[in-house]
């Protein structure tokens, strides 16, 4: 590894085992040496259940090296929310009068809120990793699929707005430096009754500068997300149709985006030649070859990892550490 | 020989005068098209940024918000727009002297 640290996200269907991965890879990493933090943003928790320890909100304790927090997600959304409104009550200074703490609880309810307070969540990590490089590794549970890309692309979006509202702007200074060159003075608007002149050069106008900044800000975010020496995505399916063809879109998407997808684990195998198979199980066998053929066509080029089912649910440090001994492919570049 | 000074110096104010008011007609002229535009580009980013308002596709909340508080001047022109909606066609061919 070199002086950075390494980013990993783990994305797929509800139920693939997306966790018990993540977990495995974690207790993997931290034996080897590694300072391993894995977070949850899974509105459903079962980090707890699998590493089979009390996990909290802050990073807890698991064994040397590892440490584990499962995000609230109802109390992320509120802070968010929270933060929100004081950004309001700041330009508003009136409105602290009235208590908007009030509205939260309606606008909990808003479109997107869970994918913003998520990235604000994912970056808070990031950026208190970056700052105090306390772990080596940072591992992110993801919640399924649909709501994993949206977070993800989400500064991506930004970026096209925000260079779009730039060009915008820079077109609106532009005619107003034409109309001064003519006058040969400032332009000037009434706002709130005292009359002030309006900025035309792109130093000072406060909307390109704050536009600037945004950009900057969010660009710094992206450019962690896309680089593949930092960040990796790790797909997860199960040997079926369904969890393959939602992983297959996603796969496109994040690439469309841009952000690095390197291996794909299919767990939960069947393997049929250690196996008396009774005859239920013959046709899912028979779907099963027929997953594995379209994992093989779609995800060409990417790392494969076969995990093979096991007799029980893997559940706790010792069956993580059996388990993570199919994940050594994923320490390539590492 | 003074009064025929004087004659002059009024004449040339007068002149003066005359070229002021024709480039301040041409000046007017020549920024009306750049005013307009420069309204509605204004328009626009407000639009485009506020644009929840009338149901709109817009930026993610947090651009909003952070540019909301030097939005003075971009509000006052999209309301001023939106006041006169059923005039702008009435005034956009008067700027292109259609009768």
């Amino acid at each position: 590894m070199g002086s950075g640290f390494k980013i990993y996200f783990f994305i797929g269907k509800g139920g693939v085992g997306k966790t018990t991965c993540a977990a495995a890879f974690a207790l993997s990493l931290a034996n080897k040496g590694y300072k391993t933090l894995i977070t949850s943003l899974d509105p459903a928790h079962n980090l707890g259940d699998v590493l089979d320890r009390k996990v909290g909100e802050e990073p807890t304790k698991i064994v040397d090296n590892l440490y584990a927090m499962e995000v609230d997600f109802e109390k992320m959304i509120m802070k968010h929310l929270k933060e929100l409104s004081n950004r309001i009550k700041d330009i508003y200074g009136y409105l602290r009068v009235f208590n908007l703490d009030k509205y939260i609880d309606t606008l909990r309810h808003s479109p997107g809120v869970e994918e913003y307070a998520t990235l604000e969540k994912i970056i808070e990590i990031i950026k208190r990793n970056t700052d105090n490089k306390e772990y080596d590794v940072l591992i992110f549970d993801t919640p399924p699929t649909g709501l994993t890309i949206r977070i993800m692309a989400l500064p991506s979006i930004s970026l096209i707005w925000i260079k779009k509202l730039i060009e915008l702007r820079l077109k609106i200074l532009e005619r107003r430096r034409a109309i001064e060159r003519i006058t040969g003075e400032k332009i000037k608007a009434i706002i709130a009754g005292k009359e002030l002149e309006i900025s035309s050069i792109p130093e000072e106008d406060p909307i390109y500068k704050e536009l600037v900044e945004l950009y900057n800000e969010i660009d710094t975010i992206n450019k962690i997300l896309t680089d593949g020496e930092v960040t990796s995505v790790i797909l997860v399916v199960n040997p079926e149709l369904l969890p393959v063809i939602e992983a297959s879109r996603a796969y496109n998407f994040l690439r469309k985006l841009n952000i690095p997808i390197k291996s794909v684990i299919i767990n939960k195998v069947l393997r049929e030649k250690e196996m008396i198979l009774p005859n239920e199980l013959r046709i899912k066998i028979e779907l099963q070859k027929k997953a594995l053929k379209k994992v093989n066509e779609i995800f060409q080029g990417l790392r494969m990892i076969t995990i093979p089912l096991f007799s029980r649910e893997p559940r706790g440090l010792k069956d993580l550490g059996t388990l993570s001994k199919y994940l050594y492919k994923l320490y390539e570049g590492l | 020989m003074k009064l025929q000074s004087r004659v002059v110096t009024l004449i040339k104010m007068k002149i003066r005068k005359f070229i002021d008011i024709v480039k301040g007609t041409l000046q007017a002229k020549s920024i009306e098209y750049i005013q307009v535009e420069l309204r509605e580009l204004e328009n626009i980013f407000a639009l485009i940024l506020l644009g929840s308002f009338i149901g709109l596709p817009s930026p993610p909340t947090s651009i909003s918000l952070r540019l909301l508080q030097h939005m003075a001047r971009e509000l006052l022109v999209m309301q001023h727009v939106s006041e006169r909606l059923d005039d702008m066609l009435g005034e956009m061919a008067g700027l292109f002297e259609i009768s």
